[in-house]
This record gives C-alpha cells, structure tokens and sequence, in this order.
C-alpha cells in the first residue's frame, strides 16, 4: 500500500530542496505564518484574558468566543478577506486569518489560568498591600502559567495545521506539496509533505508541553512540595 | 482551477458519492454525473434534460468532486455519463501522452479509456489550458502569440501550484517557444493577480467568463504546446443508441463561444444551471 522507498527517494531528490518552492522556502514559510500570527494573537489575547481572569468578569465573553472559534470556516475566511483586502496583501489575509484561530485559545488559556487560583491567594496578597498590577505580575500569571502554556500549546497545532490552506490563495507554505501533488497525482510528495507537517506539529507540541511541565514543577517546589 | 479543487469539497463530495452508490440501479435510469465545477454542471445539465426529452429517465448525480474521486465511480458503473474533457481526462488515464492536437487527443483518449466506458463525439466546444496576458501588456510588447514571449526579458507566469510540473509549464515554454518564465503559484488567485500586475501570463481556463469580462488577450498557440480539451461525454454501456445519439445532438450543437456564453450567464445573472441549459436547449431546437 504504502511504499517507503520510493517516499525516501521523493525526500533525498535535491531539485525538492531547491527553488522557490523547495522544501527549506516552504518550511520557513510556514513556520513564519506560524509564528507570525501565534505572537500577533497573542499580543492582544494575553492581556485581554489576564485582564478578564483578574476582574473576573466578562468570563462568558470568553467560553463564547471560544465556541464560536470552533464554527468559523476558515477556508471561507480565508477567501473573503483575499477578496477584501485584494491579492497583493495576501500575506495579510492569511495571517488575520490565522490570527483568528490562535486568539480563542491563547484567550481562554490565559482566563481558566487565572481564574483557577483559589481565591485566598489574590486575597492574601490584598491584605499584604500589593496593587492590582503587583497581584497579576507577581501572583497570578506566575500562578497560571502552565494554563496560559497551555493555550498556546492548543493555538499551535491549530495554526501550524491551517497554514497548510495559505497555496490555494497562492502563498507556500507545507501544504503546496499536499495541493500540487494531488492534482499531479504525485503521492510521495503529498506524503512527504504531510509527514513534514505532522513532525513540525508534534516536534512543537512536545517542546511546549515541556515548558508547560516546567512550569508546573516550579509551581510545586514553590509550594513547598505540599502537593506531592 | 476545475480539478486543482478545494479540499473541503472532497469530503463531501466523498458522502455524495456514497449517497449514489446506495441508490437503486434500473436498467432504465440513466446517472448523470458532474464535477464540482459549475460550466460542467450546466453540461451535464443539458445532456440530462435533452435525454429527458428524448423519454429517458435520468437521475442526476452532480457535484461529484475531481477526477480522483469521481472516476472509479464512473469505472465501477455507479454513474452513466459523465461530460468530460478529452485533453485533461487523457493525462488522467496516460499521465505520458504527448498529443496535443485535438482529434489526435480524442484518438489516444478512446484507446485509453478502461474497458465498458466509451467516449461519444467530441464537441467543438473546448476548455482548456490557455496563457493569458492583460491589454496593457499585450499591447505595450506587442504580443499576439506565445512565441512574441521571447523578444521579452522577463516573464513571470502565474497558474495553479501543479502547473510548475505540466509539460506545458516552464519546462514546455522553454522548450517549445524558448521562452524563460519564473513561475509563481498564485493558486486560486491567478486572474487576480495577473489584474493587480503581479503575473504578466496567467494560466487560465479558455472558456472563464472572466477572458471577456476583463479584456484579457488569450496569446495564440501555433506551436501546440497546449493539450486540446474538447468536451466529450464519456458514457457506460447502459447507455442505448437512442441516449447517444440524444447526446451527440447536444455536443455537436456546442460550440466554444455557446459555453463561454453558459458560463457568463451563470457568473453574471447567478442563474440555476438547469435555467442556463433549458434556455440554451431551446435556443438550438434540441427542446420545445
């Protein structure tokens, strides 16, 4: 079914690791749109969801944003702001479309972190005179950190999945391999491709949950191991 | 951009077909499929209205998706007649041939095609692979053909990601015409593209409204370079002599600048595809 050689040969073949589409152009393509777009959702979801957290109100703003994330078609955002912002900005369109995938989880990360501390805590930190600016830097986003992690560790593999959409609008990116060797019937390289995208998918996962867990083991050395 | 489809498509066009694979088969009702492409659609229309007037009961089965997944159905005998194009369904079935002239495409596509599927007539109408360039540039390098490319410096092509690997891509126009093009996959966005001047050529389907609507200049092929796309019904052996012969009077009937006029009705006034083919029916006499 399946044959690993011919795959093999498909990977090894320097003329798919040179030129425009190339695999080292498309990879870091696709890796810019990633990161491009993780950090500019981040930039506006971390505060607004600490902020929510901290005042504790507006939470449902949250859980319905992040429904209704769930329900956007984004090949069908994707398409309308093409046609909205007109072609040369396509790097625009796909970014704000990417942007709006990652928000809900960085967003949502960063709310259930927060609001998850047990609320002697903010309390605690009240009676010691700390402003609320001094209680979110100093208690509560340290607290909720492997929350927040989390977030992104959700908005990661949504995103670096969706870039795969950004050649049908005519940008690069992994999922040129999987669209053009579909139609040149070519399947070592949809493979190819889609293995390329799976490994970078997990390889990220991974490196994340790693800092996720770092973070929960400060928490509990902090705590006095009270939780072991 | 017919076949080069969106993926979510597939999916559903995938459940579709489960639908007609379920779908009780009499010998007397004739299963007309269609791509996921709407000038193939009011094709496949027009093929099963006439039918109908013919006194054929005919189910239609549209939307079937891309050559992929839609061909084992037809191969399996799940749908009857299907409207196709000779030159892209030959590179289905022969991804090596190397005719490109139109009655030689047909020949090589009649000898490929698998056994119990058979292709009638071809029409004149055809829609195919074509290199268009805007007004302004046409004009400001004058250019008529492809060959008038390579007077040209620099030329930058945009198309579909697979175009990169076609026999006509770079590799052809170099080859052919001795024309060098850096190519740019602009996906779905081609005509836009090449509009807002970011592709001098663009690949683009020869029957798209969008050639007439934006004043795109079509360069002439003298060369060939071009596999010829005629439309031609591919049927199953269910279809009796008087269906393709009912058939046969719609695509002989068809002709080139008939489609484009299906397809702008279609793009321009958004009307059903069973609306543009009934009108056009009438149009020709096929129907009364």
């Amino acid at each position: 079914m399946f044959d690993f050689q011919s795959l093999w040969m498909w990977l090894i073949d320097s003329k798919n690791w040179e030129g425009r589409y190339g695999l080292p152009n498309l990879i870091t393509e696709h890796m810019t749109l990633t990161f491009m777009s993780i950090g500019i959702a981040a930039l506006f979801a971390l505060p607004i969801g600490i902020a929510i957290g901290h005042l504790g109100k507006g939470g449902s703003v949250v859980v319905l944003l992040g429904s209704a994330s769930r329900a956007i078609p984004t090949m069908g955002l994707l398409f309308v702001l093409v046609m909205l912002l007109g072609v040369l900005q396509r790097e625009l369109a796909v970014t704000m479309a990417l942007v709006a995938i990652a928000f809900p989880p960085i967003l949502s990360g960063a709310h259930a972190g927060i609001r998850a501390i047990e609320s002697h805590i903010p309390e605690a930190a009240r009676a010691q005179g700390m402003t609320g600016y001094q209680l979110i830097r100093l208690v509560e986003v340290p607290l909720a950190m492997p929350a927040i992690i989390g977030g992104f560790r959700i908005a990661w593999i949504q995103v670096v999945s969706t870039v795969v959409l950004a050649p049908l609008i005519g940008l690069g990116g992994l999922g040129f391999g999987i669209i053009q060797g579909l139609s040149l019937r070519n399947f070592d390289q949809v493979v190819a491709s889609a293995m390329l995208i799976v490994i970078l998918t997990v390889l990220g996962d991974q490196l994340i949950g790693v800092a996720q867990k770092t973070q929960s083991l400060r928490l509990e050395n902090l705590s006095g191991g009270r939780n072991k | 951009m017919k076949q080069q489809l969106r993926i979510g498509i597939a999916a559903l066009a995938l459940s579709t077909l489960g639908l007609a694979g379920c779908s009780s088969q009499s010998s007397e009702t004739i299963v007309i499929g269609s791509q996921a492409y709407y000038s193939n659609e009011i094709v496949a229309e027009a093929y099963a209205q006439a039918l109908e007037a013919a006194g054929y009961t005919v189910e239609r089965s549209f939307s079937l998706g891309q050559r992929d997944v839609y061909v084992p159905a037809i191969v399996a005998g799940e749908v009857d007649l299907f409207p196709e194009y000779t030159g892209n369904l030959l590179q289905y079935f022969n991804p090596e041939a190397s005719e490109t002239e139109a009655n030689a495409v047909y020949e090589a596509l009649v000898a490929a095609l698998p056994e119990g599927l058979s292709a009638l007539a071809m029409s004149p109408a055809t829609d195919q692979d074509s290199y268009n360039v805007t007004q302004e540039f046409a004009a400001a390098n004058n250019l008529t053909s492809i060959a008038d490319l390579a007077n040209l410096g620099s030329v930058t092509l945009g198309g579909a990601p697979e175009l990169a690997e076609r026999p006509y891509g770079p590799q052809g126009l170099l080859a052919v015409y001795g024309v060098t093009v850096e190519f740019l996959a602009t996906g779905d966005t081609t005509v836009e593209s090449l509009v807002a001047g970011e592709v001098d050529m663009a690949n683009v389907y020869s029957a798209d409204p969008r050639i007439n609507q934006l004043g795109l200049v079509t360069l002439s092929d003298p060369e060939g370079l071009f596999l010829s796309s005629n439309l031609v019904p591919i049927a199953s052996e269910a279809l009796d002599q008087g269906a393709r012969d009912a058939v046969n009077a719609v695509s002989s009937a068809m002709s080139a600048d008939g489609l484009v006029a299906m397809n702008v009705r279609s793009v321009e006034e958004q009307l059903s595809a069973a609306q543009i083919a009934e009108d056009w029916l009438r149009s020709e006499g096929l129907i009364d």
